[in-house]
């Protein structure tokens, strides 16, 4: 079936099976931060948002997109533009594997757009749901914290 | 998990073309709200999605004192409006905040929550605590407590039904919610809901659910009765969770054993009933 929808900020038009999982069309497509940990909802390896909230890719079929607007990692920053986000885990340490990376910036993202002065205990939350085998998380909480310091001192672009 | 035997993907425009569209794949057809229960598993016998989330069925409204939750507003929609945060001193939102991460609260929907209804699911047991009132169409319209929709053959009902949206009724009082997991964000061990209506320093009117029992949230008439009348404090409180240990129906699962149930019950009721007393004092 024909679909259209708005991916990090650019129109799609395409082709998908009706049943094809969202996760499976993203990364055929290139997305491939977006990562298959479970396919369950369970790990958020494969977390993006949906008009600026965050959803599990792997728990929905391509076709509910339709007219939406989908942004995964890929477009909040790049290698040679990275986003705040990405710089602070960065600073922060909070990368080893990198396998949760993408899920953990995204959800992140989605927190600091509602609330750019969270407590560390909100962090958590945001990103209980997103599984981490290396960091331990703390590193993860700092870094989030430390972009939001630097988006309420506005150094976000 | 890709592709499956579905080859259609349709997107009800309202309720009258889910309901035909339903009809006409005869059990071979899913309705699709979320998608966070329907997509988890193996879709064998589904050959037609029906996207029912663009149906215009998320609302959620303040009505007769109390609030009506269209069937696809999702758990975040409910967690964020106002008119859910002014029931009954903000309830809804303790409960949703119980329920899951906030990814897949943005995903989920009430409707989807009471249909799966799974013995260890939240929603459930604070629906039947709060009184919520289901509506729905099918070949007619129905409409019924969510209490007795368990209690009856709810999953065949909504084979052939649309649920439309759920009504909480207005309390004069406060409940809350608790819950333990093997974590903060695991499903439900065992959990409870309880509300309760104080007045002149004597309990009037007492709701307590329990569920995960492994069994779904059931309300416990014999301890409500148990409340009512009494004065609200340290030694009622240490009565009831005596008797919840004493009468609570529990078992075994892969989970959690009937012993630990048993206790675990009694003290979250006792929790509950003291932050819901603290809510009603106020
Ligand atoms: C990782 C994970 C963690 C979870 N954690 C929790 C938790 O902590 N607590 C908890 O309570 N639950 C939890 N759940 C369960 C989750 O809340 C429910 O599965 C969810 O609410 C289902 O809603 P949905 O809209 O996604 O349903 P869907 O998957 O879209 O639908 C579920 C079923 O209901 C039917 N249906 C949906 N809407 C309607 C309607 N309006 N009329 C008739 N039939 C309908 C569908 O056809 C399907 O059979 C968890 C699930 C996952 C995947
Ligand atoms: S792959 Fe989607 S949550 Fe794990
Ligand atoms: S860095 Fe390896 S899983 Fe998080």
């Amino acid at each position: 079936m024909k679909l259209s929808f708005e991916l990090n900020g650019v129109a799609q038009y395409l082709e998908a099976d009706p049943g094809e999982r969202l996760l499976s069309l993203l990364r055929r497509i290139g997305m491939k931060s977006v990562k298959e940990g479970c396919d369950t909802g369970d790990c958020g390896a494969c977390t993006i948002l949906i008009d600026g909230r965050a959803v599990r890719s792997c728990l929905m079929v391509a076709p509910q997109v339709q007219g939406k607007r989908v942004t995964t990692l890929e477009g909040l920053g790049t290698v040679d533009d990275p986003h705040p986000l990405q710089r602070a885990f960065l600073e922060a340490g909070a990368v080893q594997c990198g396998f949760c990376t993408p899920g953990m910036v995204v959800i992140a993202y989605e927190l600091l757009s509602r609330n750019d002065d969270p407590t560390p205990d909100e962090v958590r939350e945001a990103i209980a749901g997103n599984l981490c085998r290396c960091t331990g998380y703390v590193k993860i909480v700092d870094a989030v914290l430390l972009a939001a310091r630097w988006k309420r001192e506005g150094r976000w672009r | 998990m890709d592709g499956g035997r579905i080859h259609r993907f349709h997107v009800a425009r309202d309720v009258e073309e889910a309901l035909s569209l339903l009809s006409a794949y005869g059990g071979k057809g899913a309705l699709l709200a979320g998608g966070v229960d329907l997509l988890r598993g193996p879709l064998a016998r589904v050959e037609g999605l029906i996207d029912i989330t663009r149906m215009g069925l998320s609302s959620v409204a303040e009505a007769r004192g109390g609030v009506t939750v269209g069937a696809t507003s999702t758990l975040t929609q409910i967690l964020e409006s106002p008119a859910a945060r002014r029931y009954v001193r903000g309830i809804l939102v303790e409960v949703m905040r119980a329920v899951a991460v906030p990814p897949l609260r943005n995903m989920a929907t009430l409707g989807g929550a009471l249909v799966s209804a799974h013995p260890w699911a939240d929603l459930p047991t604070a629906l039947v605590a709060l009184g919520a009132e289901a509506r729905w169409r099918g070949e007619k319209e129905g409409k019924a407590p969510v209490e007795d929709l368990y209690r009856g053959e709810f999953r065949k009902t909504f084979r052939t039904a649309v649920l439309i949206e759920v009504s909480l009724p207005p309390w004069d009082g406060a409940f809350a919610y608790e819950k333990v997991g093997r974590t903060r964000y695991d499903i439900a061990l065992v959990n409870a809901c309880c509300g309760l209506g104080i007045e002149d320093g004597t309990i009037r009117w007492a709701r307590v659910a329990v569920g995960a029992r492994p069994d779904r949230g059931e309300r416990l008439p014999e301890i409500e009765a148990a409340l009512v009348g009494r004065e609200p404090g340290e030694k009622l409180w240490t009565e009831i969770q005596e008797l919840v240990e004493a009468r609570v129906e529990v078992g075994d699962d892969r989970r959690a054993g009937r012993a630990w149930r048993r206790k675990t019950a009694g003290v979250l009721v006792r929790r509950a009933l003291i932050r819901a007393a603290r809510g009603a004092a106020a």
